[in-house]
């Protein structure tokens, strides 16, 4: 038989559509609902302008319009890549049909938030105008369209209405062809400044209907952009690309606050700082948990002794040691106390197994936090200043540069909070760097090896409890470090601060969930996780009562559904889903075949 | 030194009621090797579950009615949340790598606390509990409530329930069995899944039966109550040697001894007498956790066992 008359086992394989459409109908339907989307944000969609961000406006588009215009907007650029449109057919390895499914969706998905948050709180459909009919109407043809599309994934079979909506499973893809040097160079560029725009847009929000829309289209462009095989690209060029990357995504980072130009400049660069602070925590934890697999649930507490011996050493009214010390001999204070706390708490519990250390781990950080109460000089000789906590903790000033007031760089004026931004940067820098060395050395893979099989680990010659307390000592250092710029930025130090769960980060359960929830094992798992549960209890503070609720419901369904996390070490991933494989539900992914072989 | 009988019985009378909610921690570690963070939250629920009887009765109810009907109503509620618990959040993840379990076992914990304090009426604060008539009676010296005695039998014959079901019954022996050996235990025929909600179960009718003495020996419950007396009762399970059931309860009269005797005594030591209130008590239970835990790692009754790999 020649190859002319053979049937391509992936077009016989390949699944009807979910609504049976001619294709050219489908593309048009597609393009005609994704081009009203983005232009109904012109339009005005509600006649009150007591809704934020002012959605009365024909021709200006008021925060959320924007969000379902980009929406529109991508949603076409990914129908013309599965069109084949020159120029633009790179963009999508992993198939663009099922990339413009999901970004319809997302589309209409945060249209429809922002039709529904008007109803809601203006009292009914009625504030709706002719603007917003279209808005939602288009978003939704764009979505019944692109489910017309012919389907280019890896389907599950059924015709259960889950596995005719699935967008597919994205199918493996064929190697990539090497770009020019620049022009990869100007792609690892482009992306940096992206995120950096995201990440700054998603910090502005002003209010929280504008938050929400913008995470409903962020999430689904993430996993468009995930479908499409551009992420999984992205991935290959930075590796090649990496010290470039990482310097670039530093530099990216640092111009954070000098894209924060609006009036909330300094409360933006104070969510940034603290989110850094986070960050550069939940990265050390990562040491503790990701790495070494020693779960630590009073890790807050290692924050909390460099914190404290930061603030002790401050000159602060009302402590007992009246001494100031320069910041660089109080961080490295704070980093070594916190880190002698880590050995000593380590060495009795590191020898016995491992789930003994979950408990005297949880119970040292409610000891620190009571300990702390406690002396106050009633219950205890006064040491913290109990329960009041240690207050006004000057700024600081390295080499005449005052951190406590403004600065003005050419056009930008630099707060400071800023200026804490920036330093923590250098201090979360620092903390990367500790983290990727000691991964990537004998050190981190005695480590990984003691995590997947002790015994083992052991009999080829590794020292179990020496890696392990190693490791336990190092994160608390890394805590601590990171808890002599926290007590500086938050101007005052209370012990309620470092509980094991509360409604504010930093608290050991949120740590412990930005870095499971983030990805265990890597530099950029947690950054997101932390960024992500940072900004959502910031941004999101009319849910306060039920924060700690969903908080809790995250994490059961992330645990069931993604236990690897939004970014999976490579090793986990495969762990994570072995049974599915041996139960052949599901086959294994290409990266998780090479990561076998 | 006159209190120090008093001090005793009250160590003790504290101590039985942590051993009560360590029997839940040690018998679902026995079996599945997971540290189930919510049963602290399980404990909650069952007194809350006892008081929502005790207020749907009316007020003109004798005690001695209300009591056995708040312990079912306690009983019933834990065994049901913790049964869906294991149905829903853990079964899903027998399989994981321990620590994904671990993480939903806060989370379960997280959100059993925040649905008590969003969703039961006027939950935000402490909530009055029933008490028990009668009492106080002097016994040489000692004051005893009516509460402890409550305490002290529920502790007695709960123990004594547990220690007859594990021993002689085809469910309990089945239990053993998969403690032992989960895969050899499939082979014979146990059914894994079945026994893992037992245990579940059994620990948290203890952990109901718990609430119950906790409320009526202290007058109020509160959602977050779990949290700490979870914390102590499994260091308790721990202190005993976790996956021993008498372990449990040995570790939780240990404790309560402790904890009441430091509040107390280490002010006698030269130099320590700032150390010695109420609030450094929990300091001072864990200072014990450590130390026994570096003289003796398998807890005091516990077996040294080889790591499962």
């Amino acid at each position: 038989m020649t190859d002319t008359l053979q049937i391509r086992p992936e077009a016989a394989a390949a699944p009807k559509p979910a609504i049976p459409l001619p294709t050219a109908a489908a593309r048009a339907v597609t393009a005609a609902g994704a081009v009203l989307t983005a232009a109904s944000a012109f339009l005005s969609w509600t006649y009150s302008s007591q809704f934020p961000g002012d959605l009365t406006l024909s021709g200006y588009p008021g925060g959320l319009q924007w969000i379902t215009f980009t929406g529109g907007l991508l949603t076409l650029v990914y129908l013309l890549v599965g069109y084949g449109t020159p120029g633009l057919r790179g963009l999508a390895p992993g198939g663009a049909e099922g990339t413009t499914v999901i970004l319809a969706v997302g589309a209409a998905a945060s249209t429809w938030f922002t039709l529904i948050a008007i109803s809601v709180e203006l009292g009914g459909l009625a504030n709706l105008t002719t603007g917003g009919w279209v808005a939602g109407i288009a978003s939704l043809l764009a979505v019944v369209g692109a489910l017309g599309l012919p389907r280019d994934g890896q389907h599950p079979q059924g015709h259960r209405l889950g596995a005719l909506l699935y967008p597919g499973k994205r199918p493996e893809l064929a190697p990539a062809k090497r770009l020019a040097p620049a022009f990869e160079v100007g792609i690892v560029l482009l992306t940096l400044a992206a995120a950096l725009g995201v990440f700054a847009y998603g910090v502005d929000t002003s209010y929280a209907e504008l938050f929400a829309g913008f995470l409903i289209l962020a999430g689904f462009a993430a996993w468009a952009l995930n479908r499409s095989g551009d992420f999984a690209r992205l991935g290959e060029i930075m590796q090649r690309h990496r010290v470039l990357a990482t310097v670039g995504a530093f530099v990216a980072a640092g111009l954070f606050p000098f894209t924060q130009t609006s009036s909330n400049a300094e409360a933006n660069a104070n969510l940034g700082v603290s989110i850094l602070i986070f960050a550069a925590t939940a990265l050390g934890l990562n040491i503790v948990v990701g790495l070494a697999g020693l779960l630590d649930l009073g890790y807050v507490a290692f924050l909390g002794v460099g914190a404290y011996t930061a603030a002790l050493v401050s000159g602060a009214a009302g402590t007992a040691f009246n001494v100031q010390f320069p910041f660089w001999a109080a961080a490295l204070l704070g980093a070594v106390v916190s880190g002698i706390f880590g050995v000593l708490l380590g060495a009795p519990t590191l020898r016995v197994r491992g789930d003994y250390l979950a408990i005297v781990t949880l119970g040292f950080g409610e000891i620190f936090r009571i300990v702390v109460q406690n002396l106050d000089g009633t219950s205890g000789p006064n040491v913290t200043n109990g329960a009041i906590g240690i207050s006004n903790v000057p700024d600081l000033n390295i080499f005449g540069f005052d951190f406590g007031s403004a600065h003005s760089f050419g056009p930008f004026d630099i707060g400071r909070f800023a200026n804490y931004f920036e330093l923590m940067l250098i201090f979360t820098a620092i903390i990367v760097l500790v983290f990727a060395r000691s991964a990537n050395s004998r050190i981190g893979r005695a480590w990984v090896a003691i995590r997947e099989d002790e015994t083992a680990a052991t009999a080829m010659g590794i020292n179990g409890f020496r890696f392990k307390l190693l490791a336990f000592a190092l994160g608390a250092t890394l805590a601590g470090l990171a808890g002599t710029v926290f007590v500086h930025v938050n101007y005052s130090i209370v012990p309620d601060t470092f509980q094991f769960a509360g409604p504010t980060p930093p608290n050991s359960a949120f740590l412990l969930a930005a870095v499971v929830i983030g990805g265990m094992g890597t530099v950029s798992g947690p950054l997101v996780g932390a960024s992500l549960f940072f900004l959502l209890q910031a941004k999101l503070s009319f849910l306060h009562d039920y924060q700690l609720l969903l908080f809790g419901i995250t994490l059961i369904l992330f645990m069931r559904f993604r236990p690897e996390g939004i970014i999976p070490n490579r090793r986990r991933q495969l762990e994570f889903h072995e049974s599915q494989t041996e139960d052949g539900q599901e086959g294994p992914t290409p990266e998780l075949r090479t990561a076998e072989a | 030194m006159h209190e120090l009988p008093q001090n005793l019985v009250n160590g003790l009378l504290l101590g039985a009621t942590y051993g009560l909610i360590a029997v839940g921690y040690t018998i679902v570690y026995g079996i599945v090797q997971l540290i189930n963070f919510a049963h602290g939250e399980i404990f909650m629920t069952g007194a809350f579950g006892a008081l929502s009887v005790y207020l749907g009765l009316g007020s003109g109810t004798s005690m001695w009615i209300a009591i056995p009907l708040m312990l079912l109503g306690a009983i019933v509620t834990s065994t049901v949340i913790a049964v869906l618990t294991e149905r829903l959040a853990y079964r899903p993840l027998r399989n994981a790598p321990r620590l994904a379990p671990l993480i939903t076992a806060i989370g379960v914990s997280i959100t059993l606390q925040q649905l008590v304090w969003g969703f039961y009426p006027s939950a935000k604060s402490p909530r009055v509990f029933p008490s028990l008539p009668g009492g106080p009676f002097h016994v040489g010296g000692v004051l005893i409530q009516s509460a402890d005695i409550f305490v002290v039998v529920a502790a007695v014959l709960s123990t004594l329930f547990l220690a007859y079901f594990v021993r002689t019954t085809r469910t309990g022996r089945a239990m053993q069995a998969t403690a032992q050996d989960p895969d050899t235990a499939k082979l014979m025929g146990i059914n894994t899944d079945r026994v893992i909600v037992i245990a579940f179960a059994l620990g948290a009718g203890f952990a109901g039966i718990a609430g119950v003495a906790w409320g009526l020996r202290y007058g109020e419950i509160k959602f977050d109550m779990g949290f700490l007396t979870g914390l102590y009762a499994f260091t308790a399970a721990v202190l005993g040697g976790i996956g021993n059931i008498y372990g449990a309860m040995l570790g939780g009269l240990v404790l309560g001894l402790v904890q009441n005797l430091t509040a107390i005594y280490i002010a006698d030591i030269p130099g320590m007498s700032q150390f010695s209130s109420q609030s450094w008590s929990s300091v001072w239970a864990f200072v014990i956790l450590i130390l026994v835990l570096m003289v003796r790692p398998q807890g005091l009754l516990g077996e040294r066992v080889a790591d499962r790999a």
